[in-house]
């Protein structure tokens, strides 16, 4: 085994052109692609990230959105039964004044109608008196003095009674 | 080619011509713009078409030994101070794995008809001593020759040195004479010699002792057919291995001689 010296020289320079030609050709094209990958992996990491924060706070919001809606609905809820219950107890209100309204009415108009009648009857009652004591006494009396007696008859039998 | 190998004096010779006082090996230089070419062609092919969301084959391929150098690359040092040595790395781990691996499969003999040398490019093939047959061997691994890995070896150290010089100048510099301390500088001056020597001949020893055995497994005849298969298969493991050991060393020679450490 000899060494031949001219292989050094050989080697030395093949390798230093193969080592420039691949860097210019080959590793240079190469390494800007995967630097581009690099980043775009970068990027689209980056971009999920964001999504996900945004998501999350969507869904807060969301959250509370509901949350504050529940409230409103629970509230309205509210509302109305205290607005309904006191309607109802205005109306049953109205309805025992109205009553009772209605019913004094009642008593009033009972009242008149039977002093009414009252009346009517004892101005009958006195045309039938004078009839029927013309008739039993057949003594002409004069009727408006007949009248006056009766009246005072029945004054009395009214104010004993 | 059984019966030269029957033959005991039979060595195969390189193929050296002389031109202007200067002798050069045929073979290995035919040898060397091979695998140059194999690795070029390969990168090329991996690099036609690009793509940054769909990567082909070929494209994978070279990502993954581009990865598998960075991860060299990290291992020894700060990624960031490493990066301008990718390139580097990934040249030397390319080329000798191709270099490591064309020597495998086979071999080109050519033997001269009695005493006829021939002649190549007009130029007689220098026979050095008495040979009884002539044979030269045209085709091996450009690192089974000591030269050929002393160089790759050289311009890895001489670049690591120039780097510390250039990036690291005053602990690079200090660390010969302070690291611990005066005394231990002849260490630091063996060392200088002692880290290309080993970085070559080391890959050189691997690739040539594979290439001898080959030889010597083929003088076997049938019977060396199993001992071929695993000899073979053995030396594609050692060529990949040693093609990752002289990248690592590359990156550990570097990172020792740019980077400073507060201990030193």
């Amino acid at each position: 085994m000899s060494i031949v010296w001219s292989n050094f020289f050989v080697q030395l320079v093949s390798f230093a052109i193969l080592f420039w030609l691949l860097s210019r050709f080959a590793f240079k094209p190469l390494f800007s692609v995967m630097e581009k990958r690099r980043q775009l992996v970068q990027e689209q990491m980056e971009s999920a990230q964001n999504n996900r924060t945004d998501a999350e706070r969507l869904i807060e919001e969301q959250k509370q959105a509901l949350q504050q809606a529940r409230k409103e609905a629970y509230d309205i809820i509210e509302q109305a039964k205290t607005t309904g219950s006191k309607q109802a107890d205005e109306i049953v209100l109205a309805a025992r004044n109205e009553s009772n309204r209605i019913k004094e009415d009642a008593i009033r108009d009972i009242e008149t109608e039977k002093n009414k009648a009252v009346a009517a009857l004892k101005a009958q009652v006195s045309g039938l008196s004078v009839l029927i004591a013309s008739k039993i006494i057949e003594k002409q009396v004069d009727e408006q003095s007949q009248k006056q007696l009766v009246d005072q008859y029945l004054q009395d039998v009214g104010n004993k009674s | 080619m059984t019966k030269g190998v029957k033959n005991d004096n039979m060595e195969h010779l390189a193929p050296l011509i002389e031109i202007g006082g200067i002798e050069f090996d045929l073979a290995a230089i035919m040898m060397v713009v091979i695998s140059s070419l194999v690795v070029f062609i390969i990168a090329r092919l991996a690099v036609r078409n690009l793509s940054v969301e769909n990567p082909g084959k070929l494209q994978n391929f070279i990502e993954w030994v581009v990865e598998f150098v960075q991860g060299i690359i990290g291992q020894t040092m700060d990624y960031k101070k490493g990066r301008p040595y990718l390139a580097l790395g990934l040249t030397l781990i390319l080329y000798i794995f191709v270099s490591n691996m064309l020597g495998l499969p086979f071999s080109i003999i050519t033997e001269a008809h009695g005493s006829h040398i021939p002649t190549v490019f007009g130029q007689e093939l220098i026979v050095k001593g008495e040979h009884e047959h002539l044979a030269w061997a045209w085709w091996k691994s450009p690192t089974a020759d000591a030269a050929m890995t002393m160089a790759l070896a050289l311009i890895v150290i001489v670049l690591s040195h120039i780097q510390g010089l250039r990036h690291n100048t005053k602990h690079y510099l200090k660390h010969y004479t302070h690291n611990p301390n005066l005394v231990f500088l002849p260490i630091h001056l063996i060392e200088i010699v002692s880290k290309p020597l080993t970085l070559g001949l080391r890959l050189f020893g691997n690739i040539f002792a594979g290439e001898v055995m080959i030889g010597v497994i083929l003088g076997m005849g049938w019977v060396g057919i199993p001992a071929m298969l695993v000899w073979q298969g053995f030396s594609i493991f050692v060529g990949a291995i040693q093609s990752f050991v002289f990248t690592m060393l590359t990156m550990v020679y570097i990172s020792q001689s740019i980077v400073h450490e507060e201990d030193h």
